[in-house]
């Protein structure tokens, strides 16, 4: 469920479109957030009927980006890895290894103690900084595993 | 034009030509798995790379438009090396379960592999699985996507062209899965063009899930017998038994698609309850007989009757030259004049209508009709009645500036590519059209002239409760377009009224030098043909001249007054459509002698004292013309069971019994005499559908038949339509469900499984107000009728209007009408 907030919040961004199913990022985006990180099936339904459009166009979009979780839930802490091309010539398979190895988790798994989520994701646009990574909403570049480490501590 | 060479040929083509379908006019195939020329181009699938000198990467021919002096390669050893490529990454996670697919035998992905493929696959990797079980998404529809190529053809043509839209490519890449919202089960049109369309086994048919290999069916190419679109169809039999129906691509104005009746209604014919014997009533009972004593029977009971004391009602599904025989039969050997095609609408209703739409004057092509500036779309249901009619429309004017103006009391899916809707009154057709015509007057009127006409306008907005505004824009998208098509529903026959704001606002159109096409558009598959061979108490053959006669209503008048003293139903099922209880039934109990030819045991047929068993479609030879005026052949793929005989040796045979030379023997001989006595089907030819329409695409303009030599149709006025004084809340139409046509398709075992039982739909507002919810059983009562049926809500239907479709047995929506009554009130209470 939507709550009023969000729903007004999706209102308020239809205002920078021409079409209404334009806004259909910026719905996901406010759902997901309000829902800590991931969208659930209800969720899509009413952001589909706010915008006028089939539940399943919702779903095709939030499902081709790796930023959309859908159904999945997620650790407070949601370590994104980029493995594109720039990561993974910069060591990004390493980094994953890495993160496996400390958390004790494979890659789309979450720590049993609900702490953090690791997955790996599609370029974030920050290859010159490579290998890099997204917590949450933040970015944590020209990683290294002393850095990682540091960071895991860090991680409440 | 742009000249281009293609694999060294030099050819002209026209500007923004695609290289694929350049190459294809050069005689070259290039292999497409996502290329569908009716949908978006999206280059996905990019099996059709070809080589273009100058450029260093391939690109995708199916998107690539050609440019003058471009030189492309379709067949270089890079773009062979290439096609194998991307065969051999499809295959990398493809299912290879062929042995158990249905699809195995006729599918694309096979056969390009056959042929352009790898001979060895490089990947060992474990293949990626979507899901490991087949799932089900619909009654009709069941899923493989491990199968999938990503072409994404099944979620375009569900948007594009269905306008469902409830199919969704999720995922990306290789992971990308075309499915539904979480995969679950679809509330959708079940029309199934997401099977046609799918190159493999992805999606495919529940009903005739491994039922049968390709190689081992036999099939004809037919013509649907459900509403009178006239969509090509193959049908395909195993032993006997029909299997399945499928379109074809570039084939028919529907090309590949069809709706759900047309795809899964088709087994009406395999349904045991078929009458397979002739049945003669004695002491009470009907009892089977040979067919000479059946005919012999006929012939003692009629022989020595009055002409004019013996009735004819033939359907609207026989072929044309069945129809063409049987009122030749009853005119010319019997003497009767009375002679019908429909027990819903009255004689004088079709003659108006085939005036005003113009019937007379020769085919109308759908696709003219799409070619106009402006289409105004009333009198009908087109999503439910005309489903691939709305599929053009929709796909048409996506592609083109076109205004497209939906008049209608009911919302329907079409309304979404509508530039206008009118939501106007049931049965106010007229009044749509007069103000429209009032309207288009308006700037030529002088000043004294203006009042009245202001008072008629408002007395006319009134009556169709469509606002001001919303018609003086569509008189102005009207006075500004220079090309007009009006397509025209059975509304118009079930409220005749309307028949002559038709013929005004056509003929005013016409007087102000625009180009006016009118399209009837009809619900059983061959009531226009009915109507062209003659079988109307009101005309003969071609719309000529001819002994006027009594119609349904007229004949049942007479039955119940005793003066009928024999009636002929061919196929008809008078009783469970006639308005009224029991009013029919009654009528043709008193009929003295009541032959019923049909292939099930209808209401009417119960009451015969002679039941002939007659074919299906699928059993016969003939032509059909559809709403368009298109004649198009229909052949046989099985024998009719039993002892049932095709309608047309029935007929000819009580015809012998009286007259040794009656005929023509065989029905391309029928046709032929009907090439010679109607001058309009002059050209027809059985030949017309066998090619393949490359020339001129879906639209076969030598199909469609000539303008008639004088019809003798006039545009005549009506009473309004009244409409019951009870008070009840609601305003009871009718016509036909998306699943069903008439009452055959409630013998289709697989139409059944889509809906079964008889739903009311009202506009959403109305539940609300209620309390009442979709999905919801509720009592609908009527003035002399209530029955118990599931509620549906429809968001934008105008408020106070309840559509029950006329199909079903269970809440037969006759009874809700009175003869000679005024359209029906009804309430709609929650069953507790």
């Amino acid at each position: 469920m939507l709550s009023e907030q969000a729903k007004q919040e999706i209102l308020a961004s239809l205002k920078k479109y021409h079409d209404k199913r334009s806004a259909v990022m910026d719905a996901v985006r406010i759902a997901q957030k309000e829902n800590g990180g991931h969208v659930v099936k209800r969720d899509m339904e009413e952001i589909a009927e706010i915008l006028e459009m089939q539940p399943v166009e919702v779903n095709a979009a939030a499902a081709f980006y790796t930023m959309y979780r859908i159904d999945k839930p997620v650790g407070r802490h949601h370590i994104q890895v980029c493995r594109n091309i720039s990561c993974s010539l910069m060591g990004a398979e390493h980094i994953i290894k890495h993160l496996e190895r400390s958390l004790g988790i494979k890659t789309g798994e979450t720590t049993t103690d609900h702490r953090i989520t690791l997955s790996t994701v599609e370029c974030l646009g920050s290859c010159g900084t490579a290998p890099m990574m997204q917590v949450n909403d933040e970015y944590y570049e020209n990683l290294t595993e002393a850095k990682i480490d540091e960071l895991l501590k860090k991680m409440a | 034009m742009v000249t281009v060479k293609i694999n060294g040929k030099e050819i002209t083509v026209e500007d923004n030509t695609l290289i694929l379908d350049a190459a294809r006019d050069a005689g070259y195939e290039i292999p497409t798995f996502c290329y569908q020329a009716d949908l978006m181009g999206i280059g996905s699938c990019r099996m059709c790379l070809v080589e273009i000198e100058g450029q260093k990467k391939l690109q995708p021919s199916c998107v690539t438009p050609v440019l003058h002096g471009m030189s492309i390669n379709t067949d270089s050893g890079t773009v062979q090396t290439a096609r194998a490529g991307v065969l051999e990454f499809l295959l990398a996670n493809h299912a290879m379960d062929c042995p158990v697919c249905d699809k195995g035998g006729e599918c694309e992905l096979q056969d390009m592999v056959h042929k352009h493929g790898p001979h060895k696959g490089r990947h060992a990797e474990p293949k990626f699985k979507f899901h490991d079980k087949d799932y089900v998404l619909s009654p009709v529809i069941i899923k493989n996507s491990n199968r999938c190529v990503q072409c994404m053809k099944c979620v375009r043509v569900c948007r594009e062209v269905v306008g469902q839209n409830v199919l969704g490519a999720l995922g990306r890449g290789d992971h990308q899965e075309p499915t539904s919202f979480f995969r679950a089960f679809m509330n959708c049109e079940m029309d199934g063009n997401c099977i046609e369309v799918c190159p493999v086994g992805c999606f495919m048919r529940l009903p005739y899930r491994y039922k049968s290999r390709p190689w081992d069916l036999k099939s004809s190419d037919t013509i649907c017998p459900y509403c009178a679109t006239g969509c090509r169809m193959v049908i395909e039999e195993r032993a006997g038994t029909l299997m399945r129906a499928k379109a074809q691509l570039g084939v028919g104005l529907n090309s590949e698609t069809l709706c759900a009746r047309g795809r899964f209604g088709q087994d009406f014919v395999n349904n045991p309850e078929r009458i397979n014997q002739p049945l003669v009533r004695r002491y009470g009972k009907l009892e089977p007989v040979t067919w000479e004593e059946a005919i012999s029977h006929i012939k003692e009971n009629l022989t020595a009757l009055d002409g004019d004391k013996i009735g004819g009602i033939a359907s609207p599904r026989l072929t044309n030259e069945e129809l063409y025989l049987f009122q030749k039969l009853m005119r010319e050997v019997l003497g009767s004049p009375n002679i019908d095609s429909s027990s819903r609408f009255s004689p004088d209703a079709v003659e108006g209508f085939v005036a005003a739409t113009g019937m007379g004057e020769g085919g109308v092509s759908v696709y003219d009709c799409m070619e106009a500036d402006t289409v105004l779309i009333i009198g009908t249901h087109l999503s439910d009645e005309n489903p691939v009619i709305d599929y053009i429309v929709r796909r048409i004017s996506a592609s083109r500036r076109m205004n497209v103006i939906i008049a209608s009391p009911r919302a329907m899916k079409l309304d979404s590519s509508a530039n206008i809707v009118l939501r106007h009154n049931v049965a106010s057709e007229n009044a749509v059209l007069t103000s429209l015509v009032i309207g288009l007057n308006e700037g030529k009127l002088a000043d004294t002239l203006k009042g009245m006409h202001e008072a008629q306008l408002d007395a006319n907005l009134k009556a169709s409760g469509v606002s001001a505004d919303l018609i003086s824009t569509v008189v102005n998208r009207l006075a500004a377009s220079s090309s007009i098509a009006i397509i025209a529903g059975t509304d118009f026959l079930r409220y005749p009224e309307g028949i002559s704001g038709l013929g005004l606002l056509k003929d005013l159109l016409k007087s102000r030098g625009k180009k006016v096409t009118v399209m009837p558009v009809l619900d059983r598959a061959n009531q226009r043909g009915a109507w062209e061979m003659g079988v109307h108490p009101g005309f003969g053959p071609g719309y000529s001249e001819t002994r006027k006669g009594l119609g349904t209503e007229g004949m049942l008048d007479a039955a119940m007054k005793g003066e009928l003293e024999a009636l002929y139903v061919v196929g008809s099922d008078v009783a469970s459509m006639y308005p009224g209880d029991d009013f029919a039934r009654t009528a043709l109990s008193k009929v003295g002698f009541l032959i019923v030819q049909d292939m099930f045991m209808t209401e009417t047929a119960r009451q015969a004292h002679v039941v002939l068993p007659g074919a299906a479609h699928a059993e016969k030879d003939g032509t059909y013309t559809n709403q368009e005026g298109r004649a198009q052949v229909i052949k046989k793929l099985l024998t009719a069971p039993g002892r049932a005989k095709q309608d047309i040796n029935i007929i000819r045979a009580i015809g012998e019994s009286f007259d040794r030379s009656f005929g023509p023997k065989h029905f391309a001989l029928v046709l032929d005499e009907i090439r010679k006595e109607v001058p309009s089907y002059a050209d027809v030819s059985l030949s017309f559908n066998n090619k393949r329409n490359t020339d001129n695409k879906l639209d076969n303009r030598g199909a469609l038949v000539k303008a008639a030599a004088a019809p003798a149709v006039k545009v005549k006025s009506f009473n309004p339509a009244s409409v019951e004084t009870s008070g009840a809340r609601f305003i009871l139409t009718t016509g036909n469900h998306l699943f069903h046509s008439g009452r055959s398709s409630m013998k289709s075992e697989t139409l059944l499984g889509l809906l079964k039982g008889a739903v009311v739909e009202i506009s959403e507002e109305d539940a609300a107000s209620l309390g009442l919810k979709s999905g919801e059983k509720v009592r609908v009562k009527g003035a002399n009728f209530e029955a118990q049926m599931t509620l549906l809500t429809k968001k934008g239907t105008k408020s106070g209007v309840a559509f029950i479709a006329e199909n079903f047995d269970d809440a037969p929506v006759n009874r809700y009408f009175r003869r000679g009554g005024g359209i029906p009130r009804v309430d709609i209470i929650k069953t507790i």
